[in-house]
């Protein structure tokens, strides 16, 4: 999926991705924090203009997309690029892994795997910068991060593969 | 004192005014306050008798702060970085622009019977397109998402470095005076004294990123003004351009983490400033002599805009743009405005009535005429781009 990052100098910057019906998404995102969000059917279409937001309402908006209010059901893995080579991991827990019952010290998940557990999430609650004697239990989601290699050995070890 | 602080507070509450009625109107505010200014100035006001706004030294001197910052937010912008990463494209089409654009307002000049250096003042008033109105009117038509954005600002980007030259320059020439040696001398100490800061710039960001290392919002402010100002008067003083000197400093911070928060910190300050320095202008015009610079503010209108829109033609298709796209690129650069005012007030300073008089006058009219003009022609891009296509198809098909 390529991201295509143009600098508009005295304006702001300029990323546009190709959507799955062959238009394009561009946002201006202007130095004073205002997005601006377009869409372009075709190559020699204009832009036309979907909405705009302010630095706050787009951060906002910005979370929704990103599925941080609500996570659709699983269809694979979901990842989400931080920069760079940075990557967000959520992995289920399941009954038959090495992590349910076991606390996170125990489990030595950094030292295994080189991700870092960030949160464990369990039903409604979420407990945030879990410490070495968090017990993780079977149906919680851990939210790991840390390089992309880290992030996909940390899946494998938690679902024992 | 109180004089001068009436004739300040009848500024600020006819830009004001100004600034409603662009805001209403949807026109950009540049124009309107060069208009504002002229109207409440001694050459129409006076003129009929009402009490006017006198130039005096305070107005004068905070038109030169405006000067200052508008220069000091370009080099702000100014990445070396962006355009040595661009810079076959982004030269190729700032050449393109310079070379169709620049001689024809030195010819228009010489052809007048002016010097060297007044026609040399009149090709940077014609070549220069307005960064401020451009960079509006692609916001509000939106075009900003679209491809052809990229050669205009990329244009936009060279003209601003090549200002930057021209400018300290052209102000050693007008304020060298008549003889050649005093020239010569005046521009070995320019591009010293320029050079030095350059070089400042270049290898000193460290120095420039700790100056601004303060969380209060109060010390910064004061501390990004406590080194522009200073540097700008004392170019100034050694009679050096103090335009490009804010540009050089604004560069100098550009490349320093503190940029973003410099734009959103002191925006305001130089929107205040520079609205002065527009009404400034638009004070010390008279519409009688802008009347009377008629043929050649004509001329110049006549010519320029074709200029334009052939350059900026071009321009697209060096980025690969569609023919359709590169004509909006050519419409997209006709509007001139800011710079071409700041080298009009440069020439205000200088020796002989042509310099003095006429060239302002001129500037004054040709920024209105096109200000107006560019805005108008990117809202009828559409009819354009069919008519110059069609010509262009007939002309294919019938060779």
């Amino acid at each position: 999926m390529t991201v295509y990052e143009s600098d508009l100098p005295g304006v702001g910057k300029k990323h546009e991705i190709d959507l799955d019906d062959g238009s394009r998404l561009v946002v201006v995102t202007h130095n004073t924090g205002k997005r601006e969000v377009f869409r372009r059917a075709s190559e020699d279409a204009d832009s036309e203009k979907l909405f705009e937001l302010s630095d706050q309402l787009a951060r906002q908006v910005g979370t929704i997309l990103e599925g941080a209010y609500f996570q659709p059901v699983r269809t694979g893995n979901i990842e989400t690029l931080l920069g760079g080579n940075t990557v967000l991991e959520w992995v289920d827990v399941a009954a038959d892994s090495p992590l349910a019952g076991a606390t996170l010290g125990e489990t030595n998940v950094r030292q295994e795997t080189g991700a870092t557990i960030l949160a464990v999430q369990r039903g409604e609650e979420t407990i945030v910068n879990p410490g070495g004697e968090t017990v993780v239990e079977a149906g919680d989601t851990l939210l790991a991060v840390g390089p992309r290699e880290a992030c996909r050995s940390f899946a494998s070890f938690v679902r024992d593969e | 004192m109180a004089a001068d602080l009436l004739a300040l507070g009848e500024l600020f509450a006819v830009v004001a005014v100004a600034g409603a009625v662009g805001l209403r109107l949807g026109l950009s505010v540049i124009p309107l306050y060069v208009l504002g200014g002229t109207v409440a100035g001694e050459f129409v006001l006076g003129r009929v008798g009402l009490p006017y706004v006198s130039s005096g030294e305070a107005i004068t001197l905070l038109a030169e702060l405006g000067i200052v910052l508008l220069l000091f937010f370009l080099g702000l912008e100014f990445s070396l970085d962006r355009l040595l990463a661009a810079r076959s494209r982004i030269t190729r089409a700032g050449l393109l622009d310079l070379g169709v654009n620049f001689p024809v307002g030195v010819g228009i000049g010489l052809a007048l019977g002016w010097s060297a250096v007044e026609a040399l003042l009149l090709g940077g008033i014609v070549y220069v397109s307005s960064s401020a109105i451009v960079t509006k009117s692609l916001i509000d038509l939106g075009w900003i998402a679209n491809p052809e954005a990229e050669p205009i600002l990329g244009t936009l980007v060279f003209e601003d470095l090549f200002m930057a030259a021209y400018l300290a320059f052209v102000s050693s020439l007008v304020l060298g005076g008549e003889s050649v040696e005093a020239t010569l001398g005046n521009v070995a100490v320019a591009f010293a004294f320029l050079g030095a800061l350059f070089l400042l710039v270049q290898f000193g960001t460290g120095l420039f990123q700790g100056a601004l290392d303060v969380s209060s919002p109060e010390a910064f402010v004061l501390r990004v003004l406590g080194v522009t100002v200073p540097v700008a008067g004392a170019a100034l003083a050694l009679g050096v351009s103090e335009a490009v000197a804010a540009f050089f400093v604004g560069m100098g911070f550009a490349s320093t983490e503190h940029r973003e928060r410099i734009e959103r910190q002191l925006t305001s300050v130089r929107d205040v400033f520079g609205a002065v320095f527009f009404f400034w202008i638009g004070l010390s015009t008279d519409p009688l002599q802008v009347v009377g610079a008629v043929v050649p503010l004509a001329l110049a209108v006549a010519l320029t805009t074709p200029t334009k829109l052939v350059s900026g033609y071009y321009s697209g298709r060096t980025y690969d743009l569609s023919p359709q796209r590169s004509v909006r690129v050519g419409v997209g650069l006709v509007a001139r405005g800011e710079f071409s005012l700041v080298i009009a007030a440069l020439a205000a300073g200088g020796t002989g009535a042509v310099m003095r008089e006429t060239i302002p006058a001129l500037a004054v009219g040709y920024v209105l005429a096109m200000s107006v003009l560019g805005t108008l022609l990117m809202t009828q891009s559409d009819r354009i781009e069919t008519l110059v296509l069609r010509r262009g198809a007939g002309s294919a098909d019938s060779s």
